[in-house]
Formats: C-alpha cells, structure tokens, sequence
C-alpha cells in the first residue's frame, strides 16, 4: 500500500509538470474547439482515451494486474453518474478549468484556484458527511 | 467569464509540451499506476483529482478525529499523493519556466463554491473529468455514461457562457 502512495506521488509530479507545461485541460479541450475551433487541448483528451484503453491490455499483457469485469450496471447508479458527470462538466466549464488544471493553476500561483481547491477539499467531507447519506435515502 | 488559458498562439518558453504529448504521458502514467504500482481497487483508479484528494482529506480527518469518512480500498493504509504530487510538479515547471506569479483571486467565494460543487458531482460519478476518461478508456459502461454525461454538460456550458458573453 505504502508502494501505490509512492507510486501516486511520483506520477503526480510527472503529470503536474507536463500538465503545466502544456495547460493541458480535460474540459479545455471541447470548449476551446466550440469557441475557437483550437485542437490544441482536444487532441490531449482524445490522445489520453485512446492510449489508456490500448494500454490497459497491453499492461495485462506485460504482467499486470488486468482489469475486473464491470458487469451491467444498475439504474440507480446510471443516474447518479449521469448527474455526477453532467455536473463536473458544467461546473468545470464555469470554474474555468477541470479539477487537474486547477490543481496545476494553484501550483503556479494563481489565487482563485488556491480558493477552488479550498472548496475543492471542503467538499470532500461535506459529500461524505451530508450529501451522499442523503443520497442513500433518496435511491 | 474569467480570463481563458487556451494556449493558441502563445510561445512557450522552457521546454513545451504539446497537449497531445501531455495526454500521451498521463494516460500510460494513469495505467502504468493502476497496472503495476498497486493504486487499485477500484479498477481504473491510476489518476483522479476528485477520488485522490477526498481519500487524502478523509485519511487525514479520520486519523486526527476518529471519524470513518469513506476512503477508497487503495488508500486504506496510506493515502494516494497523487494531488500532491501535482501541486508539486506543477510548481516546479512554473519556477522552472519563469511563469510562477501569485495572483490575488477576484472572487474567492465564487471559486470556493465551484471547487466545492464539482467535488461533490465528480464524487457522485465517481470519478472527476480525467477519471471519467481513465474508465472510458479502461471500457467501464458507467464510465463512458459519465464521460458522456460530462460532454453534454460541457458542450451546454460553453454554449451557455458564449450566449451571457454576447449579451
């Protein structure tokens, strides 16, 4: 276990430090293309779908650890990942960026995302102590 | 809307990276996690900035309080670093590149609540936008409802900001 928090760490400075200098942005990408016709950003989000899903079995392949069945999901959780993903999209496109950019925007100094990540982090507690029970009785 | 960051026609100084290479390198670092280094279960767990950083807050609450926050399988006896390994890494390329500038947030309470509400949507899809790609990736059908659901909330988003811009 101590491995996988050495292992997050060092993959997270990598990922923070070709995230800065690329502004690389998994929201960015299909705003940038609607206002301005710009791929710079899109090509990143496609590049990283299609790499992760060739790399998966190739890893299984190598002598990783391959991935589990998914199975068929319930319609609860349909609906709650579709109202979970429609809502990071939106909130991401009015926060300006996704949750990774804004991490990489608090790093280089910018105050607002220092605030976001602030709530960011809030948030956390407040789903598991608030929202998510309410979300059981609700389903 | 605030200032934008999209990065057409502006030279990098340092050493750019393309978006395309940055996907690239997220994604086989993302997998080489997951596959080799023991950041799983969940399946597909290699990089998420919502998941990682609520297992983080919540190993550390309920170390200093006793409480039982909800952490994910991976991070039961450790947390995952991967946020802080971010921060990190991201500010080292800042202070490498000259472009590391502190700039005073214009509305605190407007970004504290964005941060705060794409939290609790990303948890509740269980995974923020680089997850949802991770699991598309990885073939999860839950994932690629929540990576579609997030591309119609971006596409209305966009749509929506262009109109309030207009008006």
């Amino acid at each position: 276990m101590t491995v996988a928090a050495v292992a997050s760490l060092v993959v997270g400075i990598v990922i923070g430090f070709v995230g800065q200098r690329s502004r690389m942005c998994f929201v960015g990408g299909i705003r940038d293309w609607i206002l301005v016709r710009d791929t710079f950003l899109l090509k990143g989000l496609v590049a990283f779908v299609l790499v992760s899903w060739v790399a998966f079995p190739l890893a299984a392949l190598a002598g990783g650890e391959a991935l589990g069945s998914f199975g068929t999901p319930i319609i609860s959780a349909v609906l709650l990942t579709a109202i979970g993903g429609f809502g990071v999209g939106w909130v991401s496109i009015l926060a300006n960026g996704c949750p990774f950019r804004q991490h990489v925007l608090a790093a280089q100094g910018t105050g607002g995302s220092m605030v976001y990540l602030a709530g960011f982090f809030s948030g956390a507690v407040a789903f598991h102590t608030w929202v998510s029970p309410i979300v059981l009785e609700l389903i | 809307m605030g200032t934008t960051d999209t990065a057409a026609g502006t030279r990098r100084r340092g050493f750019p990276v393309t978006g395309l290479q940055a996907g690239v390198v997220m994604a086989i670092g993302a997998v080489a996690a997951g596959s080799f280094f023991e950041v799983r279960p969940p399946d597909a767990y290699g990089i998420c900035m919502a998941c990682h950083g609520r297992d983080l807050v919540n190993w550390v609450v309920n170390d200093l309080t006793g409480w039982r926050l909800t952490v994910a399988p991976a991070s039961l006896v450790f947390p995952l670093l991967t946020v802080v390994g971010v921060v990190i890494g991201g500010w080292i390329a800042a202070v490498m590149s000259g472009e590391f500038r502190f700039r005073k947030p214009s509305k605190p309470l407007k970004n504290f609540f964005h941060g705060a509400l794409v939290m609790n949507f990303g948890l509740l899809a269980a995974g923020c936008s680089t997850r949802l790609a991770l699991r598309l990736g990885a073939g999860d059908p839950l994932g690629a409802i929540g990576f579609g659901a997030m591309v119609v909330g971006i596409v209305l988003a966009t749509f929506w900001i262009r109109k309030a811009a207009q008006r």
